[in-house]
């Protein structure tokens, strides 16, 4: 078991150092100049000079994505939920959520931010806005996927509504919200970053990468980037921990035959 | 008393009539076997008596009040053709499920599911999830889960169509051993000749769709049943009996 778990860690850690080798190798061998693509040594011995900057940094942009996810996971189990439950209400919020999720957020950042202010409220609400359709439509379809047996059964014991819910449907959208949850990582980053790149607040990672891009700074920028790739990696890594421990009844988590 | 009775039933899914004006009464610690084609409408018939599924016209009486009673106060125990345990709860929660939804209508002696686990030899299961169990072990659960409500009256769709013929017919014996002598009432349906006749004390023969009753046998063989039933020459004889009414129903 425990070997196996090496084995886990290990493989996205060899794959990380092979890509970073290549990258650093074709900088070096084909004289890439350094304002068309740096080396990842550069890149992480600036980020090492300026570990505190960043870290806090990183710290303000994962809290943005963290809180923003939250809300809109809440937002989409109850929109959700009642789309599973009507399909009037279903087809009702389908455009408007297809809507949200195809306008480019980057257009309304600034209006947001006249409105919100600046800081962590247009953040988190703009990473809850861009991450709430794709939580609600894997709501849906993992509640309606539920099983028909199991449906019927609770059905002949007069289970309520809310018992089926909370009991079979709400469970039922576990694979789902979490396939769903692996996506939305790098939307709420993203979203986080760019947010606090679009305000006076002057926190977060896109507040470090706006300003480094505004005075032509390209160490500090790639850092950011850096920065933000790691947030990402980790991120994914602690949902694949969650995944296995919450969902370990389910086939994607079982040893299977390749 | 009568657990069941069905004053000339009627079902239809709009246009097409799925059972025909249907009679029947069934006592009360009674097994009986509804047999008949597939697709012959027996589904739908336990799904009215389950207070799943409205009758089109007729009457339906489930242990002496409408279905919607008898399901609002937990009176029907049903076990589906597929197991139905959700994935994510043991054997022992699965077990619990129809106890845990609807509480108020709890009978106050509703039987612990570990006792009956015991019964079905999955004592050894019982923090083990649905994934790890065979499709008959899975299919016990199902009829632990049915019989810890303590309902008097247990419906069964099938519920031993997915299994192996070997599984099928310990899954048999089990079963018969599980419900004499506990006044429980059945009302099983099966498309399996011998499974009806080893099982009922009643054997109710459909025609195809729409299903109505064309033969109701009586299973003379004495209980409890033994073992090795299968084997009785009356047995051999009243499966005869069972297949030539089956027939007789499809040449109509």
């Amino acid at each position: 078991m425990t070997h196996q778990l090496l084995r886990r860690l290990l493989a996205p850690l060899v794959g990380i150092v092979v890509f970073l080798g290549a990258w650093e190798l074709l900088v070096r061998t084909q004289h890439v100049r350094p304002f068309v693509l740096r080396a990842p040594s550069r890149i992480v011995h600036y980020l090492g000079q300026q570990a505190g900057d960043y870290t806090g940094a990183a710290w303000v942009t994962i809290q943005h994505a963290m809180i923003g996810t939250a809300f809109a996971l809440l937002v989409a189990l109850l929109i959700g939920s009642a789309m599973a439950a009507s399909s009037f209400f279903e087809h009702a919020a389908q455009p408007v959520l297809t809507l949200l999720q195809v306008t480019p957020f980057v257009a309304y950042i600034a209006s947001v931010v006249l409105w919100l202010g600046s800081g962590t409220k247009p953040a988190v609400f703009i990473v809850a806005l861009v991450c709430m359709p794709a939580f609600t439509f894997a709501t849906v379809d993992g509640m309606r996927g539920a099983d028909p047996a199991a449906r019927e059964l609770l059905a002949s014991v007069d289970a309520t509504r809310w018992e089926v819910l909370w009991r079979l449907r709400l469970p039922s959208a576990m694979p789902s919200l979490f396939t769903t949850a692996r996506y939305n990582v790098g939307l709420a980053l993203i979203a986080a970053y760019l947010v606090e790149g679009g305000n006076f607040a002057n926190e977060g990672l896109g507040a470090i990468g706006k300003r480094a891009a505004a005075f032509n700074k390209g160490d500090a920028l790639w850092a950011a980037v850096f920065s933000m790739a790691l947030l990402g990696t980790i991120s994914l890594v602690l949902i694949s921990v969650a995944q296995r421990l919450v969902m370990h009844w389910h086939v994607s988590q079982r040893r299977q035959l390749r | 008393m009568s657990r069941i009775v069905l004053r000339d039933l009627t079902k239809s899914f709009g246009e097409l009539p799925v059972v025909d004006p249907l009679s029947l009464s069934v006592q009360a610690g009674e097994f009986v076997s509804i047999i008949g084609p597939s697709g012959c409408g027996k589904t739908t018939l336990v799904r009215v008596i389950a207070g799943l599924e409205p009758a089109t016209s007729g009457d339906v009486e489930v242990d002496g009040a409408p279905p919607r009673h008898a399901r609002a106060n937990k009176r029907v125990a049903m076990v589906p053709q597929q197991p139905g345990l959700l994935p994510w709860r043991t054997v022992r929660a699965n077990a619990r499920l129809l106890l845990d939804v609807n509480r108020a209508a709890n009978p106050t002696d509703a039987v612990a599911p570990e006792a009956l686990l015991d019964e079905v030899g999955l004592s050894g299961f019982l923090d083990r999830f649905p994934h790890e169990l065979s499709g008959g072990m899975q299919q016990r659960v199902a009829l632990v889960r049915a019989l810890a409500l303590h309902a008097p009256l247990l419906v069964m769709d099938e519920p031993f169509a997915a299994l192996d013929e070997i599984t099928r017919a310990e899954m048999r014996v089990l079963l018969n051993r599980l419900v004499e002598g506990k006044h429980v009432t059945v009302l099983f349906v099966t498309h399996s000749i011998a499974e009806a006749v080893a099982l009922s004390d009643r054997v109710l023969v459909s025609s195809p769709r729409p299903a109505s009753i064309i033969a109701d046998i009586a299973i003379d063989l004495h209980r409890p049943r033994p073992t090795d039933v299968e084997d009785h020459p009356r047995f051999v004889e009243l499966c005869a009996n069972v297949r030539h009414a089956l027939h007789r129903g499809m040449a109509l």
